[in-house]
């Protein structure tokens, strides 16, 4: 090395970390602070100790404030925050896949087909909607996904042509549903009401099988998020890298579209979230690396809780579908932070 | 040594590479020049191990395909440019075929340091990949190449668009590189420049090597002229450096 690069090099302050965790424990407290402050306030205000209490087993929330707190509050803050987790880390996971950073959880059809399903569900299963809407909705979004890949042929050999196909495959099933419901004038409103995305039937129930499949694919999303960066780049530069990538594509797409699957079911359908918070997280951060992914899962999950509660709170007693909040508030803090980060970097 | 055997690669029935038999020597920076079409890129490819191919590649005596043990950095023409990715970001991607992904030790973090000087980044790492020039952007690739240690590195046009000025900085940086003992090849246009750097030339012309070997004599060579349809002419300064110059006329 040069004398002037050994100066250079000396004066320095170095290229700094790539990624610190720091940030993701920070967002763990957000989340823990974000999801108390959900269970506590309501109609019904309940006090942080008294939670504790109850939550620790010990002597707390008696009578009807102890029901507010474990069969209504917990349940619903639990579930917005795995779908929130779901759907924000799907999309992260879908924006390095297709390289597109305006890829969300919904692009291979998922959404539509979900739609599909759950209007079926709704006109045709009468009187136990609840009963049947999620596994119609988790059916229709798999199989219009699974479709998408089969019409796309060569799975990954051409990106662009499965995101095609996604669109064709979404666009189907939205002429479906909308047939559907034409049919069924009396179908519209719960199927609007679904599509807003809703909350309000979280139970212990649907939180059991929608955490089991959402955390095992963020398990595997975590897993192979360091590979992940390697999929930003052209196929021969990730493959000198050591990554197969196609392999890779595969893994990350099919977990995504579990997760995503499952939120959809398990709450409708919630715009805004997978395209949001991973541009938060990122633009915050300056770094692209999906080693962000453990961070953008928690950024989602405190989002859709504070959303949420936005939700349940704006017109209270009566509640604002939690699509409408994520879109109202998000959409604007987007654009901030987009406009920001153009200005520190120009 | 890399040793290739009636090597063949075809393409949605397209025949791209058709019966190429060659051998690289390690250590050298060996050139395929030729016109559009000759099939440079993918030989590039195939030699990396990402494409298949039928006959043999093999490099040190193993087969090249799918070979991920082998630490070969490919610098592409046209890379994918990651949307709001850092210079240090981009290039410490290169460790990760050393050190494992996400793995940040702080030798790699002052090798990356090195690398960024080395490549005259330093000092707009935190820029983003997609705001730098041509060839800023060419540096960068380079300098992730660099991060990774390679035995081998293959590089796709490394020059092309770029003004002579950053042609230089660029294949200065490569040279850089052989001086460490890796493996250099490239694609070039530029046969110029291609008998300036390298050592060893293989020309090519619709997907067959007509002909490999030392730089100086592959210039001078009637196969040379043959591939570009004899539209070339080459000429030798007093210094003894040759330039070759696109003839107007048929000779």
């Amino acid at each position: 090395m040069t004398n002037i690069n050994k100066k250079l090099k000396n004066e320095s302050v170095g290229i700094g970390q790539i990624w610190n965790w720091k940030i993701t424990a920070a967002c763990a407290f957000i989340l823990v602070l974000v999801g108390v402050l959900a269970i506590s306030f309501g109609p019904i205000h309940l006090g942080f100790l008294e939670i504790t209490k109850t939550l620790l087993g010990m002597d707390g929330l008696h009578g009807q404030e102890r029901t507010v707190l474990l069969d209504l509050r917990l349940p619903r803050m639990i579930l917005a925050a795995l779908v929130g987790a779901a759907l924000a880390t799907s999309g992260a996971v879908y924006q390095t896949v297709f390289r597109n950073p305006l890829a969300d959880p919904y692009l291979l059809g998922a959404a539509s087909g979900a739609g599909l399903g759950a209007t079926i569900a709704i006109t045709n299963t009468g009187g136990n909607i609840y009963g049947w809407l999620p596994i119609f909705s988790f059916l229709g979004a798999t199989l219009a996904v699974l479709t998408s890949f089969f019409i796309s042929g060569r799975f990954f050999a051409e990106p662009n042509t499965l995101l095609l196909s996604g669109i064709a495959v979404g666009s189907f099933a939205t002429a479906v549903q909308t047939y559907l419901q034409q049919r069924h004038s009396n179908a519209l409103r719960p199927v609007y009401n679904w599509i807003l995305g809703e909350l309000t039937v979280a139970n212990w129930s649907i939180v059991s099988w929608s955490s089991f499949y959402i955390f095992a694919s963020l398990a595997v999303l975590i897993s192979i998020s360091k590979k992940l960066d390697g999929l930003l780049l052209s196929d021969e530069e990730s493959f000198s890298l050591g990554i197969n990538p196609n392999k890779l594509r595969m893994i990350a797409v099919a977990a995504a579209t579990l997760a995503t699957a499952t939120a959809v079911s398990a709450s409708g359908l919630i715009g805004f979230v997978g395209i949001v918070v991973p541009h938060l997280v990122r633009g915050l951060t300056h770094r692209v690396t999906n080693r962000s992914l453990a961070t953008i899962a928690l950024a989602g999950a405190a989002f859709l809780v504070l959303a949420d509660l936005g939700a349940r709170s704006i017109l209270s007693p009566a509640e604002l579908p939690i699509g409408v909040i994520t879109a109202f508030v998000g959409a604007p803090f987007f654009l901030f932070v987009l406009r920001t980060r153009r200005v520190s970097h120009s | 040594m890399i040793k290739v055997n009636d090597l063949t690669v075809k393409i949605g029935g397209r025949t791209i590479l058709n019966d190429i038999t060659l051998d690289i020597p390690h250590g050298h920076w060996t050139c395929l020049v030729g016109p559009n079409g000759a099939g440079k890129t993918t030989f590039l490819k195939v030699l990396l191990g990402v494409r298949e191919y039928s006959g043999s590649i093999q490099d040190d005596g193993v087969e090249v395909y799918r070979n991920h043990k082998r630490n070969v950095a490919f610098v592409p023409q046209q890379p994918e440019i990651p949307t709001g990715m850092s210079v240090a970001e981009y290039v410490s991607l290169g460790r990760s075929k050393v050190e494992g992904w996400g793995v940040e030790s702080s030798r790699s973090r002052s090798f990356i340091e090195e690398v960024l000087i080395q490549t005259q980044l330093y000092g707009m790492h935190e820029r983003h990949v997609a705001q730098l020039s041509g060839g800023e952007m060419q540096r960068a690739l380079i300098a992730r190449a660099l991060a990774q240690e390679p035995e081998l590195i293959l590089l796709d046009e490394p020059t092309s668009a770029l003004d002579l000025h950053h042609q230089i900085s660029v294949l200065n940086n490569i040279e850089l590189l052989k001086t460490q003992g890796v493996t250099v090849i490239s694609t070039m246009h530029d046969i110029t420049l291609a008998a300036m750097y390298a050592e060893r030339i293989v020309v090519m012309h619709e997907g067959k090597v007509l002909l490999g070997g030392k730089a100086s004599d592959v210039i001078h060579s009637a196969e040379l002229r043959t591939a570009y349809d004899n539209r070339i002419n080459v000429f030798t300064l007093d210094s003894g450096r040759p330039v070759i110059v696109a003839s107007k006329e048929e000779n």
